[in-house]
């Protein structure tokens, strides 16, 4: 016989089965959502490779990557904007899938490494492995440092460890608070020299980035975005509650420290080499959820509307007609700040805040 | 000649000498009870008597600092957590709709328990959701989202994402709190249609009447005891709930059902 065997079911939704070994779910919107996302990242890595002086010509990009390409746009490609290209583009998911695992667990599209106290810390390792203690470690590991005893302090601040979202903002704001202040104190410390350099580097930079950041934060994203991925079915059910996920064999308890171990490693190999770019963390996996009107983390989406935000934000950036080279990490402090006003104001309006 | 099951004659869902706390506040201090197979338990008492902490460490979203629940016999915590969710579902007292999903995709979520990392969809998810959306009248809403539902809808959306669990004990904490009392009475009369078609039922309540209409297994708890259980006609007396509540009353039959009925002398002032 080669007919299968009838159901009256309808399969809601569609799903994908290789064999008998793999069913997974999959919803259109959520693929059309990703296919066009994909696009528009290609449409910016080329905007981004061909615009301004330096700029490869359309025709040369595909010979040039290939190793077939003049002398001057083998250096642009490898030396200047291929790096800052990857790097931006992967700082931007990582970001992105940080800011996501970091709302689910906290259920507040709020929480986000930004604003939990991650991004600040990181800076205030890299404040003080850079400036007060050099030579001791990297910055990037220095990053690394702050962010995990930013994390501590939220941690033994909220007297319940990360069981409570709203205790985990509330400290995390606090400690946010203390580690720009802690920065603050070791730029005024240091030599003007030094402090411009850090400066920029706070502000979160795309400039100038070479093929070890970019390899740095690739590695983040290949080892890491996968692990948000098997978290993610767990971090539905915590979205309704932790009792309830419990009752359905979740174990949120596990799955909550597990999912803050991966946004925090996410986040601080952003910012160890972008600085703490602000805002994408928080705004892309709000979009990408209105995008795909979806619950639960979109995991995927999150990270291809980062890569896209951050990718377009270092486009303006390069590209903008004023004699200042601004970091990146201004402009999407810009565009974030006024989304971030709309969310306040909608939260307001319903109440919830 | 010793069985081999370690409390054979238990009911499948037992608890023994319980001891069960909130960050050192002891709730319930060595409380033991079975819950009657194939019956509709319902737990009632007075506010913070611990009922609603017993159904949590029933449901072992709580864990006891001392004594054990037994799920078959055996200590709840040696299964793995999937495995209890297979065999029992918890609906807690308010859980939290998420952001933007449709009635359907909630329902699907009672399916994790019987999914793997691979295996994300069967067809026997697809007939579980669609059998619990029709049983529970959800069908017509599947489509809508949970945000746009009323409080009676919504509530029915959550009992039937936990049968979509498919499991043959069902716990619910509180499920008619919030709701108008035409809709706390659907929500009761789905949970009789539940029982009645095989499952155990066991639920905290708040309403006496509604209590002893409905249980073939009263409960009665008070300051982390077990006051006293059986048939509603068999223990409900306006002794008892002088001494547990502190309302003098009357109880009448029914005049629908013949179950008793509490009926308030004059609701006493405090002080």
């Amino acid at each position: 016989m080669t007919g299968s065997v009838a159901t009256a079911v309808r399969p809601h939704p569609p799903t994908l089965r290789i064999g008998g070994w793999l069913s997974l779910p999959l919803r259109a919107r959520s693929l059309v959502v990703g296919g066009s996302l994909l696009v528009v990242i290609l449409v910016v890595a080329v905007l981004t490779l061909t615009l301004g002086e330096l700029g490869i010509a359309l025709g040369n990009i595909v010979p040039t990557v290939q190793g077939a390409g003049t002398r001057r746009d083998e250096i642009v490609l490898l030396a200047f904007r291929g790096p800052r290209l990857v790097v931006g583009l992967a700082a931007g998911a990582a970001l992105a899938v940080s800011g996501a695992l970091f709302q689910t667990v906290t259920r507040n599209p709020l929480g986000s490494p930004d604003v939990i106290g991650i991004t600040s810390g990181a800076s205030a390792g890299a404040a003080a492995f850079g400036l007060l203690w050099p030579g001791i470690l990297p910055l990037p590991a220095g990053a690394l440092v702050g962010a995990f005893v930013a994390m501590a302090l939220v941690f033994i601040g909220t007297g319940s460890g990360f069981s409570s979202p709203a205790r985990m903002l509330l400290v995390g704001i606090g400690v946010s608070a203390m580690s720009l202040a802690f920065v603050q104190w070791v730029l005024v410390r240091a030599g003007r020299e030094q402090a411009t350099v850090l400066a920029s580097y706070l502000n979160g930079s795309l400039a100038a980035r070479d093929w070890d950041h970019a390899t740095t934060i690739v590695t983040a994203v290949v080892v890491l975005v996968p692990c948000a991925l098997l978290l993610s079915r767990r971090l539905q059910l915590i979205e309704m509650g932790d009792e309830q996920a419990d009752a359905l064999g979740a174990r949120s308890a596990t799955t909550r420290t597990l999912t803050i171990l991966v946004a925090i490693g996410l986040a601080t190999a952003a910012v160890s080499v972008a600085g703490p770019i602000a805002f994408i963390a928080l705004v892309a996996p709000q979009i990408a959820r209105r995008v795909t009107r979806s619950a639960g983390p979109n995991i995927l989406a999150s990270a291809l509307m980062g890569a896209f935000l951050l990718g377009l934000a270092d486009l303006v950036t390069q590209q903008l007609p004023i004699d200042v080279t601004l970091p990146v990490g201004v402009v999407t402090a810009l565009l974030g700040g006024i989304y971030l006003g709309f969310l306040l104001i909608a939260q307001w309006n319903k109440g919830s805040l | 000649m010793a069985s081999d099951a370690p409390h054979a004659g238990a009911s499948r869902l037992a608890a023994r000498n319980l001891r069960l706390a909130y960050d050192k506040r002891v709730v319930v201090d060595d409380l033991s009870i079975d819950l009657p197979d194939g019956g509709f338990t319902i737990i009632v008492g007075p506010n913070a008597c611990g009922k609603s902490t017993l159904l949590k460490a029933l449901s072992r979203t709580l864990k006891p600092e001392s004594g054990t629940v037994l799920l078959g016999g055996q200590p709840i915590d040696s299964y793995r957590s999937k495995a209890v969710a297979r065999q029992l579902a918890m609906l807690p007292q308010s859980p939290i709709a998420p952001e933007a999903i449709a009635v359907r995709d909630l329902v699907a979520r009672g399916r994790y328990p019987h999914q793997g990392l691979f295996q994300q969809w069967s067809h026997e998810d697809e007939l579980a959701v669609t059998d619990a959306l029709s049983s529970t009248g959800c069908a017509d809403l599947s489509e809508r989202f949970v945000s746009e539902l009323s409080g009676g809808q919504r509530q029915r959306v959550w009992i039937a994402m936990i049968l979509a669990q498919q499991t043959d004990l069902v716990l619910l904490d509180e499920p008619t709190t919030f709701l108008d009392i035409a809709h706390q009475y659907e929500v009761l009369e789905l949970c009789a249609r539940l029982h009645a078609e095989g499952r155990t039922l066991v639920a905290v309540l708040h309403d006496l009447n509604q209590a002893a209409r409905y249980a073939t297994h009263l409960v009665v708890m008070k300051d982390g005891r077990v006051v006293a259980s059986g048939m509603p006609g068999d223990i409900l007396t306006a002794d008892l709930v002088e001494s547990v509540f502190g309302l003098p009353c009357v109880i009448i039959p029914d005049p629908v059902t013949g179950t008793p009925m509490v009926v308030p002398r004059a609701a006493p002032l405090a002080g």
